[in-house]
């Protein structure tokens, strides 16, 4: 029987993954926010199709649109949302340097903006609604310049209530090439995997809060994975193959650790540029909203399952369980890959270019902590059992979640009675009341403390707009193979310094890449200012 | 002078480099001792996790477990009459034991299991190839993960039996 308006918009337990009794005291309790879902009956909603690559010249102009769409997933209808009625959004593909205009148009009934993740570009196209722009209204448009002056993979996706709104579907990626030969090694195919989850159960999508987002402690963890939009990715390719896959994470709070069935996976880049030194690895963990660009070697025939292989808890049992997601498929078979890079593979490079531009703040390294951040949280009003239950529990908390490991408690709390912090240890000051001032070509380093001392900590992907930084050290220990990221992610109880080099003036926010955590408050914000002239040098 | 010396050498010993500035307390495992072997009794330790060395800042194994680089750090520990204090690393059930090595410096080893148990011994010998523990446990410590404990019959789910779930 096919589910009625009046079926989906009401609050239902989510699905749990575990076999957990309820909890007593909360058999019928709902969060305190009403449900919200795009109208999963509307009429005349147009049929998304496969998200598609829009090629970019310098000054060139796309036209992008946020509308509801109508998708097929696991075989059954939803209505969600879309760019351009694709799922994901077109693949905008651009050589480095270019500005594009995207004029961008919203005809979803609630406000947007588009915040192009990763890039240094103007702080006016930033899109953070209240920082840089006004929310764009059903109807309105707003034209971005976006401007691309690093190589690698990002992605694009609203800076409002991003836990509904990039979770329905808004969520793009942009892929840019560098314009010199051999910026990466040759390969003989390349593929952008997106990957995602998204909360569903027998009567449809599981709805967000009205006016606040449920999955307020630990954010909202999906029961179906997405690749590319689909619950059955698939990919064929020859034997031999070495591939090249841009990894981006765009779900609400899921770290996912991702194996390509075993095959022998090298690191090339993350999210601002590569790395010192390519290495290989045997999985690669992708926090929300971090990049990684991976080469994959198939060597043999068969079929290779992309997985997400995990730890879970069963907080309840005080159990770790493995819990494996199968994300996509990859059939190795037919007439051998021509040509046959399998040599190149085996042999990681070295990136001189990377470790030249690095140099040029190796000298700051060993400087004291300009800034300090220490991480936390605060809850309000929240029931009494999940009070009880969380301050039991907190005798060990996992570095990372990688599971929902307390569906209905975390369900049951929305960003009304959960506030996640960001300290400034220096002030005190917490999350928008700390604005902090840069000169324009600072070079910064901030310790950030992520306290397992608190109600229920957790680890936070930090992103910080329109820079890019090194994490320079992860519990005192130097990192030796720095790579350019703009998103990084800090574990329970661990501390990490980031160096961040103001390059690009403007009011600017750093915030966790979890939507619950940020719409719970986890942000700050920054001025980088232009540098006031300097004396004497530049007055000719 | 001398004197001034020796002691610098045996705090740098105890002192691991590079844990010192910013030890993840939160990932230490306190050792404790037993009252079997005299010369320990007085003696204190951790053990130390960080992440090993991984392009991602955190570090886990292909199927999702945590890989530490653990380590030990002993003081107070006086020598015993007759044998050589060994570190190990085991499964909470003793099923799994990896020999990490005789206490002399600090010890550092690797693990990737979900809980874990940091035993010290006294052996009769520092031979390389034992694979179990034969001398008495002087000291240990449990991974924090291995205070994560069931709820049932406990906190909200009182009522909840323990045997339903495999609890004795
Ligand atoms: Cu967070």
């Amino acid at each position: 029987m096919p589910a009625t308006a009046a079926d989906t918009l009401v609050w239902r337990m989510p699905p749990m993954d575990m076999s957990m009794p309820m909890m007593p005291g909360l058999e019928d309790a709902v969060p305190p926010a009403l449900p919200a879902l795009p109208d999963q009956q509307a009429m005349g909603i147009p049929v998304a199709r496969p998200s598609e690559v829009v090629s970019l010249a310098d000054g060139d102009t796309l036209h992008l649109e946020a509308t509801l769409i109508r998708r097929q997933l696991g075989g059954r209808p939803f209505v969600m949302y879309g760019y351009n009625q694709q799922y994901p959004g077109p693949l905008i593909s651009v050589t480095r340097a270019a500005t594009v205009v995207v004029v961008f148009k919203n005809e979803l009934e609630e406000p947007t903006t588009v915040h192009w993740h990763g890039l240094r570009l103007d702080n006016r196209f930033d899109g953070v609604a209240g920082l840089t722009q006004a929310p764009v209204a059903q109807g309105e448009s707003f034209t971005y310049e976006v401007f691309f002056p690093d190589t690698g993979i990002y992605w694009y996706h609203p800076h409002m209530r991003e836990d509904m709104q990039q979770d329905l579907g808004l969520y793009g990626n942009m892929l840019v090439h560098s314009e010199r030969e051999g910026y990466y090694s040759t390969v003989n195919l390349e593929e952008v995997l997106v990957l995602d989850d998204l909360l569903i159960d027998s009567h449809g999508l599981i709805p967000w809060g009205q006016t606040s987002p449920t999955h307020a402690l630990m954010g909202r963890f999906g029961n179906v994975m997405l690749t590319n939009g689909v619950t059955d990715y698939s990919l064929a390719a020859a034997p031999g193959t070495v591939a090249r896959f841009y990894l981006t994470n765009v779900a609400n709070a899921r770290t996912f650790n991702i194996t390509f069935g075993g095959a022998p996976i090298k690191v090339v880049a993350s999210d601002v540029s590569k790395f010192e030194r390519e290495v290989f690895v045997e999985s690669v963990p992708v926090a929300p909203a971090e990049r990684y660009v991976v080469e994959v070697h198939f060597e043999h025939p068969g079929e290779y399952a992309i997985t997400n292989a995990v730890q879970a808890i069963n907080h309840f049992r005080g159990e770790f369980y493995p819990h494996v997601d199968t994300l996509g498929m990859i059939s190795v078979a037919g007439a051998p890959a021509a040509p046959d890079y399998g040599e190149d593979f085996r042999v990681p490079r070295t990136n001189t270019d990377v470790i030249a531009d690095v140099d040029s703040v190796r000298g700051f390294f060993d400087r004291p902590p300009d800034k300090e951040l220490s991480l936390t949280v605060r809850v309000t009003n929240l029931p009494v059992p999940i009070m009880m239950a969380m301050e039991a529990d907190t005798l060990y908390v996992p570095p990372m979640e990688w599971n929902d490991a307390m569906p209905m408690m975390n369900w049951l709390s929305t960003g009304s009675q959960v506030t996640w912090i960001m300290r400034d240890a220096a002030t005190g000051k917490e999350n928008m009341d700390i604005r902090w001032d840069f000169a324009l070509g600072d070079i910064v380093k901030v310790r950030i403390f992520n306290d397992p001392k608190s109600f229920h900590p957790m680890n936070h992907p930090i992103h910080v707009h329109g820079q890019r930084f090194l994490v320079l050290e992860m519990d005192g220990r130097r990192n030796t193979n720095l790579v350019w990221k703009d998103t990084a992610v800090l574990p329970v109880g661990s501390t990490m310094d980031l160096l961040i080099e103001m390059s690009n003036p403007g009011d600017w926010m750093a915030h966790c890449h979890i939507a619950e955590h940020l719409s719970a408050g986890m942000m700050l914000g920054f001025t980088v200012h232009r540098a006031p002239p300097s004396k004497g040098s530049s007055g000719d | 002078m001398t004197t001034f010396l020796a002691l610098a050498i045996l705090l740098s010993g105890a002192a691991p480099a590079g844990l010192c500035e910013a030890p993840p307390e939160y990932y230490k495992i306190d050792l404790v001792p037993t009252r079997r072997v005299p010369a320990a009794r007085q003696a204190t330790g951790a053990a130390h996790l960080t992440y090993t060395e991984s392009p991602f800042g955190i570090s886990v194994s292909p199927a999702g477990h945590y890989r530490y680089d653990v380590e030990v750090v002993v003081e107070n520990l006086r020598p015993a009459p007759a044998g050589v204090y060994v570190a190990w690393l085991s499964t909470p059930n003793l099923k799994e034991v990896v020999r990490l090595g005789p206490l002399t410096d600090a010890i550092r080893g690797r693990t990737e299991w979900n809980k874990f148990l940091v035993i010290i011994t006294l052996e009769s010998s520092a031979r390389a190839n034992q694979s179990r523990w034969q001398g008495p446990v002087v000291m240990r410590g449990l991974s924090r993960s291995g205070l994560m404990h069931t709820m049932a019959g406990h906190g909200p789910y009182e009522q909840e039996p323990c045997t339903v779930y495999g609890y004795y």
